[in-house]
């Protein structure tokens, strides 16, 4: 036998009937939401050039990405990510489509972790893009585009927290850092580094930017946010940001959500990237976002094509574990068993496709004895064995 | 209510953490006589504490088992992960020192240099920064060991007060990184629980203050 032959590759697992359906259903509802909402599904190859994915403030590394060679030696990478293959084909094949477009995706991505920290090398991806237009109500409807697809998770207890990459880059821009002063201030703000920011901006003593960068990684959390950073924002170059967000959370709020809608003025990654809004979505139990997204209106010129640009992907095995948490995984039983007589096995199969039909979820029995088969219904945990004309229970069936 | 989950790097930030717990006026005494329990309980105060080698706090806190974890800097550096560092607790102070023969140059030379080390990715980053290609070599135990027995240039370690150092000839050729104790949170329970982690880092905080004046 050879060495791997039993194991899957380090990051990837089979997903085993309750994992596989539950993925499924998750899926289905999100992707039917989808559809409701007038997105229209599209699916990009499994393979791409790497240079679709060489584009600035692109999320994973090269050196992450699982790469291979065409026939003509030219670099190929896994799908690592949705988002770019849609751009590159709203620059090509759906150029000079009526705007706005409004897309979907359901497939997975990859890419090598870091091993045995416990991440998963693929991962199931549904997600959407709204191409085309960049305006308060283009972002509403994302938003709550996002809402909607936590609470078709399932879970109660969900989070959408919104922020605005804006602040960031307005605020070091005025500063007039280096590109390595910025990002390792950037970094210490992404990372809530209190003390290590205070260090940095205490050099420019007084200066007003500094002094609401400081504060930056603080403000997050209720309503109460825009309070606390109205005092210090106002009067600045961030102002407008601060009250266009404030304006999204109000909206939002009349959707009667409450509490379940929360700021942080301190969410600073991809910030060569992203060019206006950016959110995630966190379920109770898992210890990472489950959804994240935000505005992208510099990405379609990288593929020539100028578009405005704003979506969000849902990581839906993660949602999946965090919901069947503690549930046992084994094989969801049939409602009956039909066992075939030696002889008339055919009526057993015709009287199988009636039940399938009418909607009952049915089994064959493969065993040549009746007390075999009602074994394997009892093993099995299905409630009834049949066959054609009788029942278990000893009543006529029809 | 499900209580606060904090991991603890055992041995010494343990024990200085456990002391800043009472002072904070938490009842610490299952933290104190701790037997072979694993997970250990503040009562009255809605915490949990898990003991854990330093490493392992990372993961436990990356992954959201645990929501609030006590590191040294040296284990995130060498480690990364994505969390929040939230404090700076002070205690644990050392520093990343690159060391070499007493009075050798170890920058002489057009040579690749060997670094023996128990912390590759500190070394490399450090020396990435010199634009300096270096070889690596991982060793487990006391890398002092390796310069004297001629199988690297130098070594990058924690050092403390420098004896050990200075005892087998070896000396500070330049400092990589101060040292010191850190506090993470994970990501989403920062953001799910703000209200009770930042009151807790708050009196985390407080207690500090009142030592440092004390002191």
């Amino acid at each position: 036998m050879l060495k791997n032959q039993l194991i899957t590759p380090e990051g990837t697992k089979d997903d085993l009937f309750e994992e596989a359906s539950v993925c499924r259903r998750i899926a289905q509802r999100l992707c039917g939401l989808f559809e409701k909402r007038g997105f229209a599904e599209v699916v990009t190859p499994g393979l791409e050039f790497l240079d679709v994915f060489s584009v600035e403030g692109h999320s994973i590394p090269t050196e992450y990405m699982f790469k291979l060679t065409d026939p003509k030696g030219r670099l190929l990478v896994i799908r690592p990510d949705s988002t770019l293959p849609i751009a590159r084909l709203c620059a090509t094949r759906l150029k000079g489509e009526l705007l706005p477009l409004r897309l979907y995706y359901n497939q997975a991505v990859y890419s090598s972790n870091p091993a045995l920290r416990g991440r998963s090398d693929e991962v199931k991806q549904a997600g959407v893009e709204l191409i085309g237009v960049q305006s308060k109500l283009a972002d509403l409807e994302i938003l709550s585009l996002a809402l909607k697809s936590l609470e078709e998770l399932g879970s109660p207890s969900f989070r959408l927290e919104i922020g605005h990459i804006g602040f960031f880059n307005i605020l070091a821009d005025s500063l007039c850092l280096d590109a390595a002063a910025r990002e390792e201030l950037r970094l210490l703000i992404e990372v809530k580094n209190y003390p290590a920011v205070g260090d940095i901006l205490d050099r420019f003593s007084g200066r007003k930017e500094a002094l609401i960068l400081k504060q930056l990684p603080r403000l997050f959390g209720g309503e109460e946010v825009f309070r606390q950073a109205s005092a210090l924002i106002e009067n600045s170059e961030a102002a407008p940001i601060l009250s266009y967000l404030q304006q999204l959370y109000e909206s939002l709020q009349k959707l009667g959500l409450g509490d379940q809608v929360s700021v942080d003025l301190g969410i600073v990654n991809r910030t060569d990237y992203y060019t206006g809004v950016v959110f995630k979505g966190y379920l109770e139990g898992y210890g990472e976002p489950i959804l994240s997204g935000g505005r992208y209106d510099r990405l379609l010129a990288s593929f020539g094509e100028e578009a405005p640009a704003i979506g969000f992907a849902v990581h839906i095995d993660a949602a999946a574990r965090t919901l069947m948490r503690e549930q046992e995984v084994r094989i969801p039983p049939a409602e009956r068993l039909i066992f075939a007589e030696p002889g008339r096995e055919m009526e057993a199969i015709h009287y199988l496709n009636e039940l399938t039909s009418q909607g009952v979820k049915a089994e064959l029995s493969l065993f040549s004895t009746w007390e075999e088969s009602l074994e394997y219904a009892e093993k099995r945990g299905i409630s009834r064995l049949e066959k054609p004309g009788l029942s278990s229970s000893g009543g006529k069936v029809q | 209510m499900k209580p606060i989950r904090i991991a603890l790097t055992k041995g010494r930030l343990e024990k200085d953490t456990t002391r800043l717990f009472e002072q904070m006026g938490l009842d610490c005494t299952e933290l104190l006589q701790k037997g072979r329990k694993l997970i250990l309980s503040i009562p009255n105060a809605g915490l949990e504490v898990v003991l854990a080698k330093a490493a392992d706090v990372i993961t436990y806190i990356e992954n959201g088992v645990c929501d609030l974890g006590v590191v040294g800097k040296d284990t995130i550096m060498e480690y990364g992960g994505s969390f929040f560092e939230v404090m700076d607790l002070g205690f644990g102070r050392c520093r990343f020192a690159l060391a070499g023969k007493k009075g050798a140059d170890f920058y002489a030379g057009y040579g690749e240099k060997t670094i023996a080390t128990k912390y590759p990715n500190v070394s490399r980053g450090f020396f990435k920064g010199k634009g300096m290609d270096i070889r690596v070599v991982r060793i487990e135990g006391s890398v002092e060991l390796a310069p004297l027995l001629g199988l690297a240039d130098g070594i990058v370690d924690i050092v403390e007060t420098g004896t050990t150092l200075r005892e087998n000839g070896l000396e500070v050729i330049e400092d990589v990184a101060p040292i010191s104790a850190r506090v993470i949170v994970n990501t989403v329970s920062m953001k799910l629980r703000k209200a009770e982690i930042e009151g807790l880092l708050h009196r985390m905080e407080q207690a500090l203050d009142l030592k440092n004046k004390g002191e």
